[in-house]
């Protein structure tokens, strides 16, 4: 039969049906789907799978066809319809439509679906919340039989999580009314009000540390992406790589775990694009022919560490610096002082490895300054290790939690300010005699290195603080470079509840939101990452 | 020759197609629904000779539809239209009085021969 009189039609519809897709399954995951929701998308995939079946487009109807099952069995109950569900689908419109844009171009580009259908295929949900078993590793899913026995499983409840967020958000609030009434009780010199907000603190920590539970989720429910980031990029180039991961069963904040996604698919792009080397070459070097990348998630204390390794060609800090001298984006004595550790955090300079011939020789910056801020956004921070020959180690340290930080509050010469206590590796009262110049370059000494002296008061455009014979500063980390701030005086640590900044704020470099006091005031947190 | 025919699909495209098939047979399309309640509707307007339905659609199935349109009219030849893998459906259009069967993706032969031997050609 000839099928060209209704090609165009083919095509309008089949579109239609993906819009309509993308928004329904947006819907569903936010939990604000109805089952009649859930029918109309279960008929998009079915209709699709008509139609291309129809037009002899084999790839796009056993697609649309992987993606009906998928659904069917969320219809009859089998599954839920959790965040792993909505990314396969999401997944599997991204490649439809890429596909039926290719036919529409009369393209012949082959396009490998399996991967996805195969995922598809077997599914299975995995459970999140407190007191539910975690799956002990990203491979190996729960079991249906384990599932199925559910006499003595703990009970759960689906929650949607803006009612998460409001918690966080109202249990914020009491943290600030409590700082409020330790203010109040100090002034009243009352003991009974004393001991009962001593009693308000513990309570206040076991809920905000109970809600901090129920907001994770495991790094598995993100990490299904990855494997296919690493396997579809290699084979484009021609690498071998096999890539590992561990730890997916460790739990983060939903939000934290989202704003990872993106930068940990730069870091494995980056890896396999330029760390690795092709199979020759790792061969010429006595390495096996494939490359090994390997994703591991641990646990430190309150902090979730996510490290990229990959055995590839590793890079040498002595011509990271000497590059980065050369084009003039650190002085020749600035790059005399770095350590290995520092010369590595160049290529997070805004354009730094985009020269040519670094390309070659660190092959790992392009867009890893957004990488950075955006860890440090989340409240974390990213250190770099490598060894020429061997490979590198990305390390990112994150926050279990966002809403709720622990901050340094420093006071300067117009306001207080808030930074988060990731950021800041460690504090000091320096005295004015320990200040030597190179040039116009403030400089002390610190742990047998070298580092800068800046005013945060003027990076921030206010007038000089106080001038006594100690100088009061925190040491972090900017611009790939650790740093000595000075400000006027500390105020202390504290918990906050973060805020976000509404408009035109939010718009400004260097906040990273904002805080209500005990007192009454009103700080900054400041995003140490934007900041200059 | 010269029969009436109703087609049911929620898709624009299946209906194109299965419009350039009974056309090419002669027959005649005297309306097309897009959903179940539209279907049945639509039958009591026209009452067409033949009436092909979708299974899968919004508002109401096509095995409800079949099964309201053989209340209102116990002769009429109603052909199902599903996908392959929906066979437990078959049966239940089966006992709500279907006619025959087409099967999508649609093969011109054995559309025009369902067609035919339906309308009694």
């Amino acid at each position: 039969m000839d099928m060209s009189p209704y090609r165009n039609l083919f095509f309008s519809e089949s579109r239609e049906h993906l819009r309509a897709f993308s928004e329904l399954i947006v819907k569903m995951e936010q939990g604000v789907g109805s089952r009649e929701d859930l029918y109309a998308l279960f008929r998009s995939a079915h209709s699709l799978k008509g139609m291309a079946a129809s037009m002899g487009y084999g790839g796009i109807a056993e697609l649309s066809h992987s993606l009906e099952d998928l659904l069917d069995r969320v219809r009859k109950e089998e599954l839920i319809f959790d965040t792993g569900i909505a990314d396969l689908l999401l997944e599997g419109t991204d490649l439809l439509e890429a596909m039926i844009a290719d036919v529409s171009a009369e393209l012949q580009t082959a396009r490998n679906i399996d991967d996805l259908v195969q995922r598809l295929a077997t599914y299975q949900s995995v459970p999140s919340g407190p007191g539910v078993k975690s799956p002990a590793s990203y491979s190996q899913s729960p079991a249906i039989e384990e599932r199925e026995s559910h006499d003595d499983a703990p009970q759960t409840v689906r929650v949607r999580t803006e009612v998460l967020d409001n918690l966080i958000n109202i249990t914020g609030e009491l943290i600030t009314n409590k700082h409020r009434l330790l203010t109040v009780g100090k002034e009243l010199e009352s003991t009974s009000l004393d001991e009962a907000t001593v009693e308000l603190s513990r309570l206040l920590r076991d809920l905000h540390s109970e809600i901090v539970l129920v907001r994770l989720i495991p790094f598995a429910a993100v990490a299904d992406r990855f494997p296919r980031v690493v396997r579809d990029l290699a084979k484009k180039i021609g690498k071998e790589v096999v890539f590992e991961m561990e730890g997916a069963e460790i739990e983060l904040d939903r939000g934290i775990l989202e704003g990872l996604v993106d930068p940990i698919v730069h870091i494995l792009r980056n890896a396999v694009d330029h760390a690795l080397e092709v199979p020759a070459d790792r061969n010429a070097c006595g390495k096996p022919s494939q490359g090994r990348i390997k994703l591991v998630v641990s646990r430190e204390k309150d902090q979730v560490v996510v490290a990229v390794v990959d055995d590839g060609r590793g890079m040498d800090p002595e011509r990271l610096v000497s590059h980065a001298v050369e084009n003039g984006f650190i002085g020749p004595e600035a790059g005399r002082l770095m350590t290995p550790g520092e010369a590595f955090m160049l290529i997070c300079l805004p354009g730094f490895s985009t020269a040519r011939e670094v390309g070659a020789v660190s092959g790992r910056g392009v867009g890893m300054d957004a990488v950075r801020s955006t860890i440090q956004t989340l409240g974390g921070n990213m250190t770099i290790e490598s060894e020429p020959g061997k490979g590198s180690r990305f390390i990112l340290r994150l926050p279990l939690t966002i809403a709720i930080i622990n901050v340094l509050l420093v006071r300067l010469s117009l306001i207080a300010v808030a930074i988060p206590v990731t950021n800041v590796q460690r504090t000091l009262e320096l005295k004015r005699s320990l200040i030597y110049m190179r040039g116009k370059q403030a400089l002390f000494d610190l742990e047998g290195e070298q580092l800068p002296l800046l005013s945060l008061n003027r990076i921030l455009g206010f007038p000089h603080g106080g001038a006594g014979e100690l100088l009061p500063l925190f040491v972090c980390e900017l611009k790939g470079r650790r740093v000595g701030l000075v400000v006027d005086s500390f105020i202390g640590q504290q918990e906050i509840f973060v805020k976000p900044l509404g408009r035109p704020l939010a718009s400004m470099k260097g906040l990273g939101g904002g805080a209500v006091l005990g007192n009454g005031e009103v700080v900054f947190i400041l995003d140490v990452a934007n900041l200059l | 020759m010269g029969h009436k025919v109703l087609l049911v699909d929620d898709s624009l495209f299946m209906r194109n197609m299965l419009r350039g098939i009974f056309e090419g047979e002669g027959y005649e399309i005297v309306a097309e629904a897009a959903d179940g309640v539209e279907a049945v509707r639509k039958y009591r307007d026209f009452r067409p000779d033949i009436t092909t339905m979708d299974i899968v659609m919004p508002a109401k199935n096509g095995i409800e539809a079949l099964r309201e349109i053989r209340a209102i009219d116990g002769n009429a030849r109603v052909i199902m239209c599903s996908a392959v893998g929906q066979e437990s459906l078959i049966t239940a259009a089966q006992q709500a009085g279907a006619c025959d069967f087409i099967l999508k993706p649609f093969n011109t032969e054995r559309v025009r021969e369902v067609i035919r031997r339906v309308a009694g050609d």
